[in-house]
């Protein structure tokens, strides 16, 4: 019994070499990092949640990556985009630039609160975490188009998206807009503020990129049927 | 006939019957590989040992613990297994750096091997021995068994009018069932993974159905117990230093990394790495971030002074080596239900993610040379 359980436990078996592996065994669990989830007490779980707890009583869990801590600065999305960012594992400049990013969308707005009369003052959203995750969110398609072979041709079928896979295509979209199509004398951060204030107003390239994809998939609505999954 | 060295040639001899005697007429010579005649033993497995020889080795080794003892000088009651490393260290020096080829006196574990299954008229014991599978197949009749009585149980009750639905499942705590290859040591027999899986599903039909409680005993002896896991974390000591303040040490290692940390109970929040402040050693802000991720995460930031040694490796798996060693050093200062939070939330687990190797015939780990068409 102890030689299999601790075959389990230990985070990696040798010798078994596959394509896709991780480190860690497939019993090992997410780590949790937020402190809120540790400080609410037992009659606040719903049946699931206490299964959940139970479990990771008993389960190894893995490490935590060094992205990631449970300061409050800390942010999962912001996190992804500056991965996301990052070239040749340059993580400082990623970063740097995702800071200046968030300092210019802050100054931007505080000029345009301070020039505002009275009764715009308030509809202006100042807070620049705020303003990238509205700007994320309404960059995000509700379907995907997937080619599908039928018959010797392909058609662009239209499919349901996961939530991961809709962040990731708002965010590859933002990034590649950035990177391509503006100016190259301007700086990283500079056309990622503008891009994602145009965003957040619903205007700019990225959003027309999201409205062209959404057509499309209403367009070859008549192959849906295609889909098997 | 003659052998060569590299094949063996066998002469097939021929008889013929020639004016009614036998005369040797034709041989032809085959030539056979000794590589063929050779038993594969790879093949054969394990070795296999029967009780009666587990017992009688078992036997040899306690009257041979005995000797060495008293050849010791030591008393043979209270010779327990490192005594006797110690006795055939000092009585067979060996200076061979292979430690498993050095000369040893222990009890291996002897996979147990079936008896013989059959009687002397050759009729076989179990009416099941046919089957090829015969412990499998009676421990499926059985639970089949079971699950008829239950039923059995469940129609008397109904007719009696006292039957009801949810009642009387079993409970059966943290626990998991068998591993496939725990079940193949009870029977003493391999089983594929198909047979694993019909007996784990019969199993959890039989936990399902109502008046189960019945057979808990049963299903108990399939079942092994979860222990917690937090009960596996070394809590470094707290010692107390002249002053008075308490102080606890602690080391963590990632990717080639090595760190030490001693944490001290001051109440200023200083921090040192190798000499310098923190501030100077980890110029980037994610380095610094990790350093107080535990510390944050318990709400103790100003509280502890550290006084850290990292060397090896690069900036992040520095600071990497150094939060699991905070981590474990703050252990000592907190509560069980504080440490259980570190741990899910994956402070405690050293990272097992290293470098991967270059492979031969590739350009880097993973990255394969330009294919060329021709």
């Amino acid at each position: 019994m102890a030689a299999s359980i601790s075959g389990l436990l230990k985070p990696w078996t040798p010798r078994v070499f596959l394509v896709r592996w991780s480190r860690y065994n497939p019993y090992y669990l997410e780590p949790e990092v937020s402190k809120e989830a540790y400080s609410r007490p037992e009659t606040e779980l719903s049946a699931e949640e206490k299964e959940q707890r139970e479990l990771k009583a008993l389960r190894p869990i893995k490490a935590a990556t060094s992205g990631v801590s449970s300061s409050v600065f800390d942010d999962p999305v912001i996190s992804k985009f500056i991965n996301m960012m990052m070239e040749h594992g340059n993580k400082v400049l990623a970063r740097e630039i995702m800071t200046q990013t968030l300092e210019n969308i802050k100054k931007k707005q505080v000029e345009k609160y301070h020039k505002a009369s009275e009764g715009e003052r308030e509809a202006i959203e100042c807070n620049p975490y705020a303003i990238f995750h509205q700007a994320l969110e309404n960059c995000k398609p509700v379907v995907g188009l997937a080619s599908i072979q039928k018959g010797g041709k392909y058609y662009q079928v239209p499919i349901p998206l996961t939530d991961n896979r809709r962040r990731f295509l708002a965010m590859k979209w933002m990034i590649t807009e950035c990177r391509d199509n503006k100016h190259r004398r301007t700086h990283m951060y500079e056309k990622l503020s503008q891009e994602l204030l145009a965003a957040f107003g619903k205007e700019g390239n990225v959003m027309k990129k999201k409205y062209e994809l959404h057509k499309m998939a209403e367009a070859n609505r008549a192959y849906a049927h295609y889909r098997w999954w | 006939s003659f052998t060569s060295p590299t094949h063996m040639s066998r002469f097939i001899w021929y008889k013929n019957k020639v004016c009614g005697k036998n005369v040797v007429l034709l041989s032809r010579q085959v030539c056979v590989s000794s590589a063929l005649c050779r038993k594969n033993l790879a093949a054969a497995g394990p070795e296999k040992f029967t009780v009666e020889y587990i017992q009688k080795q078992v036997e040899e080794y306690e009257i041979g613990k005995r000797h060495l003892a008293n050849m010791m000088g030591e008393d043979p009651e209270n010779f327990t297994q490192e005594d006797i490393d110690r006795s055939i260290t000092y009585l067979f020096p060996s200076g061979l750096f292979e430690k498993t080829a050095r000369p040893l006196m222990k009890l291996i574990h002897f996979p147990l091997h079936k008896a013989v299954q059959w009687g002397a008229d050759g009729r076989p014991f179990h009416f099941l021995f046919y089957t090829g599978k015969q412990s499998y197949y009676s421990l499926m009749h059985d639970l089949y068994g079971k699950i008829l009585k239950i039923e059995k149980h469940q129609d008397r009750l109904r007719a009696k009018g006292l039957f009801s639905q949810d009642s009387q499942l079993i409970s059966l705590g943290p626990s998991r069932w068998l591993t496939k290859e725990e079940l193949e040591l009870l029977l003493v027999e391999t089983i594929s993974t198909h047979d694993y899986d019909r007996f784990i599903k019969l199993m959890e039909h039989m936990l399902g159905m109502p008046y189960s409680s019945t057979e808990e005993e049963f299903v108990q002896r399939y079942r092994r117990l979860l222990e917690a896991q937090s009960l596996k974390q070394l809590v470094p000591l707290l010692e107390k230093d002249e002053n008075g303040v308490a102080f606890s040490t602690a080391e963590g290692r990632r990717k080639t990394s090595d760190s030490s940390v001693i944490l001290r109970d001051c109440g200023s929040g200083h921090i040192t790495v190798n000499g310098q402040d923190y501030l100077q050693y980890f110029p980037v802000l994610q380095d610094r971030e990790q350093l107080m991720f535990p510390l944050q995460f318990m709400g103790v930031l100003g509280r502890f002074n550290l006084e850290c040694k990292v060397s090896g490796g690069g900036r992040s798996s520095q600071a990497g080596a150094l939060r699991l060693a905070i981590s474990r050093a703050l252990l000592s200062f907190l509560s069980e239900g504080d440490g259980e939070a570190m741990r899910q939330a994956g402070l405690l687990t050293p990272d097992p993610r290293v470098r991967e190797r270059k492979k031969p015939g590739q350009e880097g780990a993973r990255r394969k040379f330009t294919w060329k068409k021709r």
